[in-house]
């Protein structure tokens, strides 16, 4: 990931040789940003630990060094590190895809947290209930219902930003908090609660969950032998899901009238509305959509991952949906993208754990840098920090298509303001152009 | 029967006085964003604001008390590192959105996030062992403030008069600011800039100057509301502590239309609903009715953006970045 960097530094500006390397040239000014973010998001992270020195019994330097080589083993050091990191990133997956295709529309969905909580919800109460049915009967049954209502909770602010004018970031933090509570409710409550005073629902039958893909390995490629023990790679079959659901999501924005309708939605409302666009429709479908994706998250988290229940109070915390805004701005909102980005995003979460045990670093930290790349990607300091440079250092001229634009697609959410949204071009209308 | 248990809930002193107490802690935040949105900044970042406010407040409050400072003077040190606590963060908020021009909304979720990560980070590197702050002595906490007879007045008394210091500086706070908006002339400034920015530019003001005086009160505001949180009601500082309380905030901003009296009002609804939540669970037979009470001010933000309670604007330039000679 490091070497793309110097490609925005100073692409020369010289006729492009070959498709291929235009390409490149383009890939790596996509990417630029991104990275550059992280790695100054780290870089802040190093200086947390310097000051504070939390492990006095080596030094500032070593702990920190301790600390990163922690985060690293720890997400993607062993094959067990890395199967529960992609637990972390499955559902970050679907979540971003919830809010990346929302942001493609121009709107802002905050709710998949919301979302993901009721669709959970929404999946534990089918299985809960239908326990006699067969599991291919099911599990379909729950992660439909999952998508359902994600689409209601989703589709409400979609519905109030269409046709009420209501702000979507105001309703679906509304909506979270609805959700949370309202979970929290139906959690504790007489059918599904389990007994005595614990604060979560009955585990879910065998025949409601999906199967880790290490148990599917050994019933296929070692005919029941148990090759691969499924207590070290927990990881689920959704996993396949969510990458599944990425493909979906490209096909949708890149190969679909809806989705280029949503993109001109997203670029500039007027001219959508002038092109004859049904704006409201296609925002209540786009939030409906999104809220779909983000409620597969949590159905897929319930029905994969061991304990198979659902815990009170665990969704307001659960920083999935928060993660999710981080994946699909890091991600500039392309399939490929979010897919590095949750799993940079799902490593950093999953490898804490490990850097706590080893260097005596807070997990808290991983927020913090969290918090630092959505900031240096929001900010959109690249061309800032270019002006800032003396002239001896700054490097060559730019061509302004390549790497500014591209800078501020990364965050230039029409939201931002009536005019400029005109005068930004997407990241995948430079694909076309050219 | 369950009106029956309504209207003992309705009617305990205990209820209004946790309504205020809950009230006056939003109310904070809320004027805060009132001010924030009306200058033209959005600020969902009240959260993160409220919750560094509190940390430092404890945090100080008993760095001074183990240098030997008096009790008194130590809470006042607590709740100024309070203050300026949330207006650093809100200053943070305010380079990068009118700075840097960037997506406001992003920021504020940044700032959270940030909040969250720092005062728990540094929760675990400042105490010993990490295991967090102990709980403070009442000495160390923000005091009740105490009316003489006044307070003694049968059902009044306990509501109106035996609140925390901060109730009571909320309320002048709460005056001040609706004056402030529409009293005077830096009001009248604000409310064009966040109404059009290009028009109030022209007339002479600084426009950027004065967003960002607003957004880092709405900062200072916040953070006072955290030390009202962890040295008035809890006591005690835990990471996370703010719980959602910011949102609520937000909320009352939107309910009461962006007016300080409307934000209020509304807090003083949500702080009722929070209020009644615990008597009505007690009373009732049902252990877990108060989550579903909890959603009340949620949903009552809802049905007052679809339009049911009359509908809300925000300022018509609210969010978007001020570009000196865009149109």
């Amino acid at each position: 990931m490091a070497e793309p960097v110097k490609q925005t530094e100073a692409p020369e500006q010289r006729p492009p040789a070959s498709r291929f390397q235009a390409r490149m040239r383009k890939f790596g000014a996509a990417l630029g940003p991104s990275v550059v973010a992280v790695i100054l998001a780290m870089i802040a992270g190093a200086i947390v630990i310097l000051i504070t020195w939390p492990d006095k019994t080596v030094g500032p330097f070593q702990n920190i060094f301790n600390a990163y080589s922690a985060l690293i083993t720890g997400s993607y050091g062993s094959l067990g590190n890395v199967s529960d990191t992609l637990v972390t990133v499955t559902p970050l997956i679907f979540a971003s895809i919830s809010v990346a295709i929302a942001f493609r529309a121009g709107l802002f969905n905050i709710g998949a947290a919301g979302q993901l909580a009721v669709g959970a919800m929404a999946a534990d109460i089918v299985g809960l209930t239908h326990t006699s049915w067969p599991s291919w009967l099911l599990v379909p049954t729950m992660l439909l219902a999952s998508i359902l209502a994600g689409a209601i909770w989703g589709g409400i602010a979609g519905f109030l930003k269409a046709w009420r004018g209501a702000h979507e970031v105001v309703t679906t933090i509304m909506l979270n908090w609805i959700a949370f509570f309202g979970t929290d409710y139906l959690i504790n409550s007489a059918p599904l609660a389990a007994p005595f005073g614990v604060t979560s629902t009955l585990a879910l039958p065998p025949n409601a969950t999906l199967p880790p893909i290490a148990g599917v390995y050994n019933q296929i490629f070692a005919h029941g032998q148990p090759v691969l023990d499924t207590f070290t790679y927990k990881i689920d079959i959704s996993l396949f899901f969510a990458l599944i659901a990425l493909v979906v999501y490209w096909f949708i924005i890149s190969r679909t009238t809806f989705g280029y309708e949503l993109r001109v939605i997203g670029q500039n409302p007027k001219a959508a509305r002038y092109a004859g666009i049904p704006v409201k429709r296609n925002t209540f479908l786009v939030m409906a959509i999104a809220g779909a994706f983000a409620g597969l998250a949590g159905s897929t988290n319930l029905m994969g991952q061991p304990g198979y229940n659902l815990t009170a109070t665990a969704f307001s915390s659960l920083p999935t949906g928060f993660d999710a805004i981080a994946v699909a701005l890091l991600g500039q909102t392309t399939a490929i993208g979010m897919l590095l980005a949750a799993l940079l995003i799902g490593g950093l979460r999953s490898g804490s754990t490990a850097m706590q045990a080893i260097a005596h670093v807070d997990p808290n930290l991983v927020l913090i840098v969290e918090a630092l790349v959505l900031f240096f990607i929001a900010a959109e300091f690249i061309p800032v920090l270019r002006r800032a440079l003396p002239a001896w250092l700054r490097p060559r001229f730019v061509p302004t298509l390549q790497a500014t634009v591209v800078a501020r697609t990364s965050v230039g959410l029409p939201e931002n303001g009536n005019g400029e949204a005109q005068d930004e071009v997407e990241l995948s209308n430079l694909d076309k152009g050219e | 029967m369950f009106f029956q248990v309504l209207f003992h809930a309705l009617t305990s002193f205990n209820t209004w006085q946790t309504a205020l107490q809950f009230a006056a802690l939003l109310v904070l935040p809320a004027l805060g964003g009132v001010i924030s949105e009306r200058s033209g900044v959005v600020n969902i970042a009240m959260e993160g604001m409220m919750l560094t406010g509190a940390f430092a407040a404890v945090m100080i409050t008993l760095l001074f008390h183990n240098l030997g400072v008096t009790n008194a003077l130590c809470v006042i040190f607590g709740v100024l590192a309070a203050i300026i606590a949330g207006g650093i963060m809100a200053l943070i908020h305010g380079v990068i959105s009118i700075n840097f021009k960037a997506n406001q909304i992003v920021s504020g979720v940044a700032i959270n996030i940030f909040a969250l990560g720092l005062t728990s980070y540094l929760v675990f590197v400042l105490t010993p062992a990490g295991q967090g702050v102990p709980s403070l002595p009442a000495s160390l906490r923000l005091p009740t403030l105490s009316w003489g007879p006044l307070s003694n007045i049968p059902w009044l008394g306990n509501v109106l008069f035996q609140q925390n210091v901060i109730f009571y500086v909320a309320i002048l706070i709460l005056i001040g600011v609706q004056f402030l908006l529409f009293g005077t002339n830096i009001g009248l400034r604000i409310r064009a800039v966040g109404e059009h920015p290009q028009a109030a530019d022209t007339a002479g003001v600084n426009v950027r100057l004065l967003r960002y005086m607003c957004v880092i009160s709405s900062g200072l505001l916040s953070g006072l509301a955290g030390a009202y949180l962890s040295l008035g009601v809890a006591g005690v500082f835990n990471p996370g502590m703010t719980d959602g309380r910011g949102y609520i905030a937000l909320a009352a901003v939107i309910f009461g239309k962006y007016y300080p009296y409307g934000a209020a009002v509304a807090c003083l609804i949500f702080g009722l609903g929070y209020g009644i939540s615990l008597p009505l669970q007690d009373l009732s037979n049902n252990p877990n009715l108060a989550s579903l009470l909890y959603t009340l001010p949620y949903v009552l933000v809802l049905l007052a953006l679809v339009g049911v309670v009359g509908r809300t604007t925000p300022p018509a330039a609210d969010g978007i970045p001020y570009e000196p000679g865009s149109e």
